[in-house]
């Protein structure tokens, strides 16, 4: 026995010594990422609409171009970034000439255009994302057309300039002809392809490979000593890579106090405690993800709600500062805009930054609500908050149950309103209510289906004055969120409409904004409008906070930190 | 004895066909209250939609047609009961699997949790119920009492989570989480499987432990335990031979009855705070994404096997005691 | 004066007995102002106060009336419960509980009322340390949160007072476990004693009926029907109240069976009392003492069951139940442990306290059955 032991402490210190001599990494280890979200639906990522699912696939199958932490790009499968011709409409794509399939076939342009023609804009699949790909010429939505140019090189010609269209074609990843072929045209073969469920196609098109996904437990991948960019450097260097899913947040951060599993997110009020341990790192690093505090415009919210100065009013009486410091436990950032001040496109020259100092006042507030008409000056010069008749103010605020921050939020709010003499009645519903009684709206006594923006006119079925939810924005490609503020908006929950905002989200994606001095300018001429209207109060920018074992080395800490995954490494 | 054959025979083709019945039943009741639901599939995938800055009534509409869930009711319910008759369970569209693998692969987590916990709660459960009866109202009784109601008055999640706490975080025993990566019959998943199965088995312990004693209290007062002592035979045979074996058949009803009706949904906050992907969380996550396919599956399954185990119950009964028939 | 007794009389012997007709009226009575809360705007009660009142009346009517006339009995019951000493400290509990829920509410703040300056407050005697973040400077500044007397139980994330929850949700748990369980007995006691009594076709169609019930899986359906619906209290009282009726009337029925052939009945029957007589006043009053002991058992068993809806988050949102604190706290259980211990601890001391109690009664009442 004790032979034995001497033995294997021999046979360690070799493989120490060895290990250490190397100069090269090795690859080792198996990483576990925690989480307590929900687990993926699908791998094959054509019919995944959750980000789960496209988390999950994107480790084995690389997109052609990524970003760093300061939005630079970083290429992937294409060979050089996309190009796109001084008319804003004809884009090329070259991938590298090194990508192979599974089988040992090249991957080439004519692999990804299939997948855009016979696969994405195809009507037998019904691809979720289809409207990111189309362009409306004369009242007609039509695709944009590939065109294969050679083995390596492809277009895509558009006939009207979006020049955020970029970032689209970017994310791009293909699906293999040769494979897809044989499902073509049946959309329940293609859903049950064994291959596509599988990735047992991705080849040598990303760090990793598929093993194993046991639903509600793990999704495991393993090394792929093929990857295209572990070439020269031997990456990526964990033989394992698994996520992890968990039942319930609490476990999640106490197999990550265990040291059972490598990484997580942690929650804000929990950081201080992660931090005051030895054997993990914290990252805190800026998300695009924001709360905001929307008013509801239609006829079935309070008739105060659709004057400027009564939301401006009330967005003066709530600190945001506040807000952070005792919700988020300081983790976030005072929101004045949709578009985060990570974004290149971000600029807060003369916009309005309601809810911090100067325009945090609940005096004001009152004086705003007074000249307004809502309020009444007593005999003592204090000023009464109320309606048009002078009765007192009762709204009511929405927030879906179970998220404990925006619940949280809506307790805060319901605090800072009081304080101005309005009383704020809070209602927490399940998601699924939230949706169908509160957001989806019609116009009442029509045969309309109930949508998210029925346009004036249209009410949700159940009255509301607030709402907290959260949102977030590509700070690469802000105008996405037209559809929360424009007129024809899809997700127009709270009916603003306002053509000086429809006309700017207009010509955001339209040729002038090419420039990009243009479009900077115009995003911030966006910000400031949309800040002096204030149909929502953004509250905050949340920051993440990404808990590791100390033994995780390579971590670049940041917005988009995961960019360089595969060249972390164990200690 | 072939008389009794003939009715029997009778007996449990009547009840095969009651079973089918009820099956068919329970696969309506379910479709509908699933399908007539205010959720969709696509619901959950509107945050994520919205997150991107898309617009959401179009992908729904995708979502939906890809499904056939935008087809009339009836229409995918005349589908789906087709499909059934030649023995297709369907596709889980929220975990793309066929419905019938992954029950296929899932059933073994919950099984093994539940029956290791059966079988441990049924040996203390009934030993100390034994001690409880023979010793009434006893201080041994009280504390047995005491002990056995501790178990199903603390909620299984609270349980767990403390568990894990004290015995995964603090004292480092045990991983915080359990692995699937290990072999089902191996050491190392019995290890693993302690935690949780002293969760559920807690629970459990209560019904055991006042069943036997009832059951013993009852024979110990019969005739034959009397003439039993009266002939002199030491304490320890009559409890054990005498009293015991009369109390046992019942009982074995019950684990029966436990295993049975647990297996889909009575572990389902041990798996959550374990992480064990056994069948409770499939089906109350297939609740959650209204996965329908999944939903009635399970409820079927579950409602069968019941039925089933009442039918073997009964057969059994007349074996054990011939006095009995049923019409 | 006589004429309006005669009158009284008259109807009691048309409609058969004092409590039928104190039935009907409260029936007729509870249709009114139902009918008033749905027309007129006004809230006269919420759903839960009509269960309440429907509840009560039938225990008041069925059960603490017939346990009023038979105080010999129950004296004697009473006598031989008294010697479990875990059922009379179940009971002293109870008692304490419905004590609080009464009462407690006039003496603590109110338990929706938030304050974030006095968030994450530990219990008295007990002091944490909390840490906020500063962007700017990307340091996060520690300080140390003391328990003081004006919270002694401490303060959840939003600043809302323990104690104030934990009574609050006294009352949420002890309304679900008596209305569930009430709904389910009544319900129960009435499938099972007609079943027997009638016998034939109707217990045949009734007991098929009570199998389907059973075979499905209880808490997935409770799952399955509250997520559909929407999470409001008043609808998990319902559900879990009309699908938990099953074991009680299997129960009862075979009660009943041994009761039917019994003298006293078969005397009932040759005077001409109609059937629902036989089962109201003859049959029900007597499987009581079984009813007794069936509901106090089912109690924590739907206590627990709300407790579990609301771990998996659909707990109603708008009550402070203690299943809703509990699920609170146990998201930051490693960082204020205290809010999910202080439910916790309720949860099981009150299941416990039924457990013990219904296991007493049990043993008094008959020792050998087999509940």
């Amino acid at each position: 026995m004790i032979k034995l032991k001497i033995f294997i402490f021999l046979l360690m210190a070799l493989v120490l010594l060895t290990s250490s001599c190397r100069v090269a990494r090795e690859a080792g280890g198996d990483y576990i990422s925690g989480t307590s979200a929900g687990d993926a639906e699908t791998l094959n990522w054509i019919l995944a609409a959750d980000a789960a699912s496209f988390s999950y696939s994107g480790h084995t199958l690389d997109s052609l171009v990524t970003y760093d932490n300061e939005w630079r790009i970083q290429l992937r499968l294409a060979a050089r970034d996309v190009e796109v011709s001084g008319d804003g409409l004809v884009y090329s794509v070259t991938i590298r000439d090194d990508l192979k399939w599974s089988d040992g076939s090249k991957v080439t342009a004519e692999d990804y255009v299939y997948t855009l023609k016979n696969l994405m804009f195809s009507d037998w699949l019904n691809y979720p994302y289809q409207s990111d790909w189309q362009e409306e010429i004369a009242d007609e939505i039509v695709f944009v057309t590939p065109e294969v140019v050679s083995e390596v090189t492809f277009t895509l010609t558009r006939r009207t300039v979006d020049p955020e269209f970029i970032y689209t074609v970017r994310g791009l990843t293909p699906y293999p002809k040769y494979i897809a072929t044989k499902y073509e045209g049946d959309a329940e073969a293609f859903t049950q392809a064994p291959e596509f469920n599988n990735l047992s196609y991705t080849g040598n098109l990303g760090p990793y490979r598929f093993v194993e996904w046991l639903r509600n437990d793990k999704f495991v991948v393993a090394r792929n000593p093929e990857y295209y960019l572990g070439k020269n450097t031997g990456a990526p260097y964990f033989e394992k890579y698994t996520i992890k899913i968990f039942g319930t947040p609490a476990i999640v951060h106490a197999a990550l106090e265990a040291g059972d599993i490598t990484a997580t997110n942690i929650d804000p009020d929990k950081v201080g405690k992660f931090k005051g341990m030895e054997q993990i790192n914290i990252h805190t690093v800026p998300s695009s993800g924001y709360m905001l505090l929307a008013y509801n415009l239609r006829d079935n919210g309070w008739e105060g709600l659709k004057h400027k100065e009564v939301r401006q009013a009330l967005s003066t009486a709530i600190d945001k500062e506040l807000m952070i410091e005792q919700v988020l436990y300081g983790f976030g950032e005072p929101a004045f805009s949709f578009i985060p001040n990570t974004s290149p496109w971000y600029a807060d020259k003369g916009i309005a930054k309601y809810g911090v100092a100067p325009l945090l006042d609940k005096e004001k507030a009152k004086e705003l609500l007074l000249e307004a008409g809502y309020a009444t000056r007593k005999t003592d010069g204090s000023i009464e908050v109320g309606d048009k008749e002078g009765k007192p103010l009762k709204l009511t605020l929405i927030t879906n149950a179970g998220n404990d921050v925006r619940e949280s939020v809506g307790y805060l709010i319901q605090q800072e309103l009081a304080v101005i003499g309005i009383e704020v009645e809070l209602k927490f519903v399940p998601w699924a209510t939230e949706l169908g009684k509160y957001l989806r709206n019609k116009v009442p006594g029509s045969d309309q289906e109930a949508a998210f923006n029925n346009g004036a006119g249209a009410v949700s079925e159940e009255p509301w004055d607030l709402l907290v939810i959260g949102f977030g924005t590509n700070p690469l490609a802000p105008s996405g969120t037209d559809v929360f503020y424009t007129t024809k908006g899809g997700l127009n929950f709270w009916g603003f409409f306002n053509p000086r905002v429809d006309d700017l989200f207009k010509r955001v994606k339209s040729a002038e904004a090419l420039d990009e001095e243009v479009r900077k300018e115009l995003y911030a001429e966006l910000s400031r409008l949309i800040a002096e209207e204030q149909p929502v109060n953004f509250l905050a920018f949340q920051l993440a906070n990404a808990g590791f074992q100390k033994s995780v080395q390579g971590i670049e800490p940041g917005i988009n930190m995961g960019y360089n995954y595969h060249l972390w490494y164990f200690e | 004895m072939p008389m009794k054959k003939n009715w029997l025979r009778d007996y449990i083709i009547k009840r095969l066909f009651f079973a089918l019945i009820v099956a068919l039943g329970i696969l309506t009741v379910t479709f509908i209250l699933v399908r007539i639901g205010p959720t969709s599939p696509a619901d959950k995938y509107l945050a994520n939609i919205a997150a991107r800055g898309q617009d959401v009534s179009q992908a729904v509409a995708a979502i939906e047609a890809r499904y056939g869930l935008d087809k009339p009711l009836y229409e995918q319910y005349i589908n789906y009961v087709a499909n059934l008759g030649r023995g297709d369970w369907g596709w889980s569209f929220s975990t793309s699997m066929p419905v019938i693998e992954l029950i296929k692969t899932h059933w073994i987590y919950s099984f093994q949790l539940i029956f290791l916990s059966s079988i441990l709660g049924a040996l203390v459960g009934i030993l100390i119920g034994i001690l409880s009866a023979v010793r009434q109202y006893s201080k041994t009784d009280y504390i047995a009492t005491f002990f056995s109601f501790i178990g199903i008055s603390i909620p299984n999640f609270w349980l767990g989570v403390m568990l894990i706490l004290l015995f995964s975080v603090k004292l480092g025993l045990f991983k915080t989480y359990y692995d699937s990566g290990i072999p089902i019959f191996s050491l190392d998943n019995l290890r693993q499987l302690t935690l949780p199965v002293i969760t559920i088995t807690t629970g459990m312990l209560a019904g055991y432990t006042r069943y036997t004693r009832s059951a013993m209290l009852d024979n110990l007062r019969k005739e034959f335990v009397r003439t039993a002592r009266a002939k002199g035979l030491p304490e320890r045979t009559v409890i054990g031979k005498h009293v015991f074996r009369n109390a046992v058949l019942p009982l074995i009803t019950i684990i029966m009855f436990d295993l049975g009706s647990i297996v889909f949904a009575g572990a389902y906050f041990t798996e959550i705070v374990f992480g064990i992907p056994g069948l409770g969380r499939i089906s109350f996550n297939a609740i959650f994404a209204d996965d329908y396919a999944v939903v009635v599956t399970v409820t079927l399954i579950s409602a069968f096997l019941i039925l089933m185990i009442n039918l073997i119950t009964d057969i059994t009964y007349t074996y054990l005691d011939p006095r009995i028939r049923y019409d | 004066m006589t004429n309006w007794l005669a009158s009284i009389n008259y109807i009691t012997g048309k409609v058969g007995g004092i409590r039928k007709l104190i039935l009907i009226l409260m029936a007729a009575l509870l249709g009114v102002t139902i009918l008033l809360d749905v027309l007129v705007v006004e809230k006269i009660f919420d759903p839960l106060g009509y269960l309440y009142i429907a509840l009560g009346t039938l225990a008041v009517l069925y059960g603490i009336y017939p346990l009023y006339t038979s105080r010999r009995l129950v004296g004697y019951y009473w006598e031989r419960a008294s010697q479990n000493r875990l059922a009379v400290a179940g009971l002293a509990f109870i008692l304490f509980l419905i004590l609080l829920a009464l009462i407690g509410p006039f003496f603590t703040t109110d338990p929706t009322a938030t304050n974030f300056e006095e968030k994450n407050i530990p219990p008295l005697g007990f002091t944490i340390e909390e840490s906020v973040y500063h962007p700017e400077t990307q340091q996060s500044i520690s300080k140390t949160i003391t328990g003081s007397g004006k919270h002694p139980l401490g303060t959840d994330n939003k600043g809302r007072d323990l104690l104030a929850m934990i009574v609050s949700g006294a009352r949420i748990s002890l309304q679900v476990g008596l209305l569930a369980t009430g709904i389910a007995v009544a319900l129960g006691t009435l499938i099972g004693v007609t079943s027997a009594y009638l016998g034939g076709k109707i217990d045949n169609i009734l007991m098929r009926f009570t199998d389907i019930m059973m075979t499905f899986p209880f808490f997935l359906l409770l799952v399955f029907i509250v997520f559909i619906f929407g999470p409001n209290l008043a609808f998990i009282v319902l559900v879990i109240g009309l699908t938990g009726w099953t074991g009680t009337a299997r129960l009862v029925r075979s009660e009943t069976l041994s009761l039917r052939t019994r003298e006293f009945i078969m005397a009932a029957k040759a005077l001409g009392a109609s059937d629902s007589r036989i089962i109201l006043a003859h049959l029900v009053p007597n499987v009581i003492s079984l009813i007794i002991v069936i509901a106090t058992l089912s109690i924590p068993g739907v206590i627990l069951a709300e407790a579990g809806l609301s771990f998996i988050g659909l707990g109603d949102p708008s009550v402070t139940s203690w299943g809703m604190v509990l699920r609170a706290g146990q998201q930051n259980l490693d960082t204020a442990w205290w809010v999910a211990v202080a439910p916790g601890v309720m949860l099981f001391l009150t299941v416990l306290a039924f457990n013990f109690m219904g296991d007493g009664l049990r043993d008094a009442f008959d020792p050998r059955s087999a509940v």
